[in-house]
């Protein structure tokens, strides 16, 4: 792929950085766990799939349970995690820069994050802690499991720390100017994470951890669920927010465009902060233990994220649409037609906004509190967030690694590669589809999530999801088709591409576009704001769970968890 | 300067977003038409 001279940078102050070998090494090697990851818990997904249609047992004792634990950790903690911290490391680099120290301190961070991975994953596989990945006590794993996942925490808040580190030394150095918008969305949402991480941070520490060593003899079940999602939700939001960083920020030149508005992608993500945390309860609607009114306040604070997820929306069609008709395409949609289709650094990215329009509208099902109780613990939810995470999020980062990569190894973008992306954007398009559709429509029908195969003794309603089950198998090889692939892909931009010199694509704004208000910029107002919410949110109810708790749980190691 | 095309230079002629605006209102149709379907299916359980 051709590079385009960055000449419009020239009379620019915020010259976008060069990144050194050094710190490219740290960027990559987030990026190489997270590609890791995507094998191991896909290959599970693989194993998962089959099991559920009937057609394959497990061999050798692995259970259901297993399998599926390390799936969702895998790919929903570690895989996203590393990924978007390497990536937003990436994204500081090149706006704000990096200095050796805080490379120092970023290589602790992944360290700590690394062993903390490698203890959970091992005793997942061992068979220790087969507690799925939202581990709900009572289910008790062996506290290596807990243990790992805190060091996994704990290092991501490093990582935090050092990015903000970065965003306050660059402002002492450019008095009274904005802070670049890239790094400024790297700030929120290392934000959101650390607050609503200390949420599992505390479950962990002092309920799971002395519970599964035995140093406590009960745990405080609601207590810990209510903590779980408290960081649970805005965990989504963590996936998504360095998606939309692309979206908003990078998307736009790659399809030769500007930046629609910085002032409106700054509000988003600032609402985005006030609206991903105090809504935890919309998880728990079928709780018995929480006060109904509060679920409600909860449930009317989930859909103000409606209000940041349209402006998006609005946002991107507004950059595709106004691109189009600078290049002098008219009529109503004739602006459809610019887009370079044929690059997939844009077009996996545009599946991945597709995505959304059916994944936001499940969202919104979701959190409907009657309608929760349609799809409660069913299988549409699993479909539901393998078209959010697994579709959106996932695509937009493969879209990422095929200029990150080959900019970090000092390669680039082939035509073959840009090929290769493209028919695997097409194979997960498929796999995705025809997966997550039955899933969606088997959540329909009443069928359970987190279940391996049964007929259920023979009922009528059980015989109804067998086809379903079936297409899950079809479409969950398509899409194990399209990790491998992908994994190919990951190796040849890393290892094999010809030498040169890619492109990171970083949007400008217009020459005469308004300024960005500095209000955007008053962090301490956000933080405040952010945790008023949390306390309105949180406060009454939580002390209402723990005053009115029933006799906390004994710990469950059988018939799964720790057996 | 043709029709639809932005103007950037003084002028505060706003660039047509009729694409934009229609794709926005058919993307909160299909959120209104699928709540409402599922809806349907918890009346009718
Ligand atoms: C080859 C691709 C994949 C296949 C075939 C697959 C398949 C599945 C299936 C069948 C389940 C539900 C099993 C059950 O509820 O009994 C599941 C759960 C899940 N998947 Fe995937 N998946 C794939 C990729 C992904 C990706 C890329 C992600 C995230 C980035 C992901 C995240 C999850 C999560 C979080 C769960 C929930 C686990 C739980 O309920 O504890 N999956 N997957
Ligand atoms: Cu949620």
């Amino acid at each position: 792929m051709a590079i385009p001279k960055l000449d419009v940078f020239e009379n620019n102050s915020r010259l976008p950085l060069p990144i050194e070998k050094k710190e490219a090494n740290l960027y990559m090697s987030f990026i190489y766990v997270a590609f890791i990851s995507l094998f191991i818990g896909g290959l599970m997904g693989l194993l998962q799939v089959l099991v559920r249609s009937g057609s394959f047992t497990l061999p050798w004792g692995i259970g259901y349970y297993q399998i599926l634990t390390l799936h969702g950790v895998v790919l929903a903690l570690v895989l996203t995690t590393f990924f978007i911290l390497g990536f937003q490391y990436a994204l500081m680099g090149k706006t704000v820069g990096m200095s050796a120290k805080q490379r120092k301190v970023s290589w602790l961070a992944f360290w700590v994050m690394t062993i903390g991975t490698a203890m959970t994953a091992a005793t997942i596989l061992v068979g220790k802690a087969s507690v799925l990945y939202t581990f709900y006590a009572p289910l008790k794993a062996h506290p290596a499991f807990y243990i790992g996942l805190a060091l996994v925490v704990v290092g991501s808040w490093i990582a935090g720390f050092v990015n903000w580190r970065q965003l306050y030394v660059w402002k002492k150095d450019h008095p009274g100017e904005k802070s670049p918008l890239l790094a400024f969305m790297v700030t929120i949402n290392m934000i959101m994470w650390f607050i609503a991480s200390i949420g599992v941070a505390v479950a962990v520490l002092v309920q799971f951890i002395p519970w599964s060593l035995g140093y406590a003899e009960t745990i405080n079940v609601l207590v810990s669920r209510t903590l779980f999602w408290y960081f649970g939700h805005p965990l989504v939001y963590f996936w998504l927010l360095p998606a939309y960083m692309a979206w908003y920020a990078i998307i736009p030149k790659i399809i030769g465009g500007k930046i629609f508005s910085d002032s409106l992608a700054r509000l988003s993500f600032v609402l985005f902060l006030f609206f991903s945390i105090p809504v935890g309860f919309h998880h728990q609607l079928t709780e018995p233990g929480i006060d109904p009114t509060w679920k409600f306040i909860q449930v009317v604070l989930t859909f103000m994220v409606v209000i940041p997820s349209l402006m998006t929306a609005f946002s991107m069609f507004a950059t595709f649409e106004i691109t189009g008709r600078k290049k002098g395409f008219g009529g109503l949609f004739g602006w459809l037609k610019h887009l370079p289709w044929k690059d997939v650094r844009f077009l996996a990215p545009f599946i991945g906004m597709l995505a959304f329009i059916p994944g936001g509208a499940g969202g919104i099902i979701n959190a409907s509190h009657q309608m929760n109780a349609v799809v409660h613990n069913t299988i549409w939810v699993t479909g539901h967030f393998h078209l959010t995470v697994a579709t959106t999020v996932i695509l937009t980062f493969f879209g990422i690694t095929y200029w990150l990569v080959p900019h970090l190894t000092g390669r680039t973008l082939t035509k073959e590669v840009n090929r290769l992306g493209i028919i695997q954007t097409f194979v997960w398009t498929i796999g995705m589809t025809i997966m997550s559709g039955a899933m969606h429509i088997q959540g329909l029908l009443g069928a359970p999530r987190r279940s391996a195969y049964s007929d259920y003794g023979g009922s009528e309603q059980a015989v109804e999801w067998g086809a379903y089950q079936m297409a899950q198998a079809i479409g969950g090889t398509i899409l194990f088709i399209g990790i491998t692939l992908m994994v190919y892909i990951f190796i040849k931009l890393t290892f094999f591409s010809p030498k040169g010199e890619e492109e990171f694509p970083i949007a400008e704004e217009e020459e005469n576009a308004p300024a960005t208000p500095m209000w955007l910029e008053n962090w301490k107002l956000w933080v405040a704001i952010t945790v008023a919410l949390i306390l309105f949110a949180y406060t009454i109810p939580f002390v209402d769970i723990i005053q009115n708790s029933p006799p906390g749980s004994p710990p469950f190691d059988w018939p799964i968890g720790n057996s | 300067m043709k029709s639809g095309e932005r103007n950037y230079s003084g002028s505060n002629r706003e660039p047509s977003l009729k694409g934009t605006l229609i794709s926005v209102g058919v993307l909160g149709l299909v959120i209104v038409i699928s709540w409402f379907a599922v809806f349907a299916l918890f009346i009718s359980r």
